[in-house]
């Protein structure tokens, strides 16, 4: 038989078109997502700010990398996963954070957020909380974000909401709270900048937005019931939702996809059970803003709210 | 729209799915001679498109190389009627499920994915075999209610038959989804969906009394009868579409359409489209899950294909099966979305045919 067509052809399996969408694509628009804030941040903090947020991100990448290469891995920080934990690290640290604590809260974001249960997808935890986590256990000093950052004039409203009570927080005003006059995570608290990312991300459909909006409602109703039973102790919503890390964790931390459920009910469940649990922390726990554990706790309960789902197609 | 002639044939390649070949290399074979059987229930044979002699035969595929145009006699269907009618056209080639205890029929004339026209098109176009093929498959199923599904607001000659209107968006065109939109209840017993290229089939033997040879297919946006067996690249060639080294061609949808290995490999009768895509790089990689949810929230079978796949990636197709990989539909709307680009659909095929294997071998131990 003569060879009727020396063609080669390539043999792939379904679908040989694709929606678009990558991992890459996803921490780009993260990332994207996260630059006003990260401008805010630099104009508030100054060149504090900037010097974190390199830090942090640089040793994250170099972290991944270093790893995959220990652990005989094919190479990933082209994904851009790593440079968006390092950098939502750094938004959650003081701005006056030293090196040393930076370098090590990033690497062991990374390294024990991510790297330990293998690559990206593996991990239970929000990989930059495991990394904040630790560090704001092992070294409270330097965490702390009232007696860090003495020398600005800003003053932290949820340490003094903690130490003193409702009636002598300083910024109370919704203004100043959005526009960043206060103390915090230096990315964090940049809440008009993080709520403009986050709606960026929810509108191009980047993350949905049932966690967000799950989280920012338990938030709000546990907020609302406190200061509803009493209003001279309990401080209104709006105060819980526009301080600390309450944006930020959200529509960025919460919204991490192997640590969160994946199904809409869970998922609802899962934000309002962070949202709750952030207000509970802060007003009965040790922690000025309970954000971080409370994701942190939400995320041990994904899978439990992953078994509530839907009866399949047909299934009897 | 273009009907083109059937075009001679210098090969023709007959892919085999569950089917068994009946011809040997070196033998001659007349035009409409059955070359292979199907082992699996509601399987049509396999027939040669051309006279000529069969120059290969493996598992896969049967190839005939064209020598003279005698064809096979005809056969007399009028007389036949039942049981022997419906054995009789699966000999001859048709797709059909088994007869007994269909209470609902329905006529799927809704092509699923976009960019696929073929059964619009025949709707539109060739009302005459479709008429003579629904007739056919309503005397022998005799079902309570035959339904033809078309898509919302489409125009078409009048059928004689109740019309149930499907919606646009995908995957509502799919066989399941079509079975939900007539009775209302998610995979109802008693219920068959026939593809309309089957009723075609049909159509065209109950006339010619020769096996099925053609099949319809979308070339470029338009509809061709082509015949079965016919080269995939000259289905291409005819509509002056020339493949590069490194295309590929797939024959059926972008979602779920299988890629040809050689260009020489025949159209099938399941084929509902050939199209050339010119990007080499196949959209999957072996990557693990990486936890987004993207599949989960999209599948409208409400499986979680991230769980799924990832079972059948580590061989664990029991535990696949405890997640009902059974009730997949394959959309192929998981891997469509897939932030990590996993082949979806394959890992679901894979677990499917692995527990397939699986049954088969009980039941033979049994």
């Amino acid at each position: 038989m003569k060879p009727l067509n020396p063609l080669v052809l390539t043999v792939s399996v379904p679908p040989h078109k694709h929606y678009g969408s990558s991992v890459r694509g996803l921490m780009t628009a993260i990332l994207m997502a996260m630059v006003p804030a990260a401008a805010m941040a630099v104009n508030t903090f100054g060149v504090d700010a900037l010097r974190v947020m390199a830090l942090s991100a640089g040793v994250a990448v170099l972290t991944e990398a270093a790893c995959n290469r220990l652990m005989d891995r094919s190479q990933s920080v082209g994904d851009l996963h790593a440079l968006t934990v390092g950098l939502a690290f750094a938004f959650l640290l003081p701005a006056s954070a030293p090196w040393w604590l930076v370098a090590f809260g990033s690497a062991a974001s990374i390294g024990v957020g991510k790297m330990m249960f293998g690559p990206l997808g593996g991990s239970p935890f929000c990989a930059p909380l495991v990394g904040w986590a630790i560090c704001r256990v092992s070294w409270p000093g330097q965490m702390d974000l009232d007696a860090s950052m003495l020398t600005m004039n800003l003053t932290y409203p949820l340490g003094q909401l903690k130490a003193f009570g409702w009636t002598s927080v300083q910024i109370q005003d919704t203004k100043s709270l959005l526009f960043g006059r206060q103390l915090g995570g230096l990315g964090a608290v940049q809440v008009a900048g993080v709520l403009i990312g986050g709606l960026y991300l929810v509108i191009k459909h980047h993350v949905s937005s049932i966690i967000p909006v799950g989280f920012l409602a338990g938030v709000a109703t546990a907020a609302w019931l406190l200061h509803l039973i009493n209003p001279v102790v309990y401080p209104p919503a709006m105060f819980h939702l526009l301080t600390g890390s309450v944006m930020f964790g959200a529509f960025f931390l919460a919204t991490d996809g192997p640590s969160s459920p994946n199904r809409q009910i869970p998922m609802l469940l899962f934000g309002l059970l962070a949202g709750v649990m952030t207000i509970v922390i802060r007003v009965w726990g040790a922690y000025p803003d309970g954000v971080p554990f409370a994701i942190l706790l939400a995320n041990l309960f994904t899978p439990v709210l992953e078994r509530i789902r839907p009866r399949p197609f047909g299934a009897r | 729209m273009t009907m083109q002639a059937t075009p001679s044939l210098d090969l023709a390649e007959l892919t085999l799915r569950r089917h068994c070949p009946l011809v040997t290399c070196g033998q001659s074979v007349l035009r409409g001679e059955r070359l292979a059987t199907a082992s699996a229930p509601g399987a049509g044979d396999i027939h040669t498109p051309i006279a000529g002699v069969v120059t290969h035969v493996d598992a896969y595929r049967i190839r005939v190389e064209a020598r003279g145009h005698d064809e096979v006699e005809p056969v007399d269907l009028a007389a036949l009627s039942g049981k022997a009618l419906y054995d009789k056209l699966l000999e001859l080639g048709v797709d059909l499920p088994p007869a007994d205890a269909v209470d609902t029929l329905i006529v799927n004339g809704v092509d699923a994915e976009q960019g696929v026209l073929t059964r619009a098109s025949l709707l539109a176009s060739t009302p005459e075999p479709l008429e003579h093929g629904l007739k056919t498959i309503h005397a022998l199923y005799k079902p309570r209610l035959t339904t033809l599904a078309v898509l919302k607001g489409a125009s078409i000659p009048d059928y004689d038959i109740q019309l149930t209107e499907i919606d646009h968006n995908y995957p509502a065109g799919l066989d399941p989804l079509v079975a939900l939109a007539v009775t209302g209840i998610e995979a109802p017993d008693h219920t068959e969906v026939i593809g309309l290229e089957t009723v075609y089939h049909l159509g065209r033997v109950m006339r010619t009394g020769l096996p099925v040879l053609e099949t319809p297919v979308t070339v470029d946006g338009k509809l061709a009868i082509v015949p079965v067996g016919m080269p995939v690249s000259r289905v291409l060639g005819e509509a002056g579409i020339v493949p590069a080294e490194g295309d590929r061609i797939v024959l059926g949808g972008f979602l779920r359409g299988e890629a040809a290995a050689l260009p020489t490999q025949g159209v099938d009768r399941s084929a509902v489209a050939v199209t050339l895509v010119r990007n080499p790089a196949p959209v999957a990689e072996d990557v693990a899950c990486v936890g987004c949810g993207e599949c989960v929230r999209r599948c409208p079978a409400r499986l979680d294909p991230s769980m799924i796949t990832s079972y059948a990636e580590f061989g664990l197709y029991d535990k696949a099966a405890q997640a009902h990989v059974e009730v997949c539909f394959e959309c192929g709307l998981c891997g469509f979305f897939c932030l990590a680009h996993r082949p979806m659909l394959q890992y679901i095929r894979l677990a499917k045919s692995e527990l397939a294997r699986a049954r088969s071998r009980e039941e033979v131990a049994l």
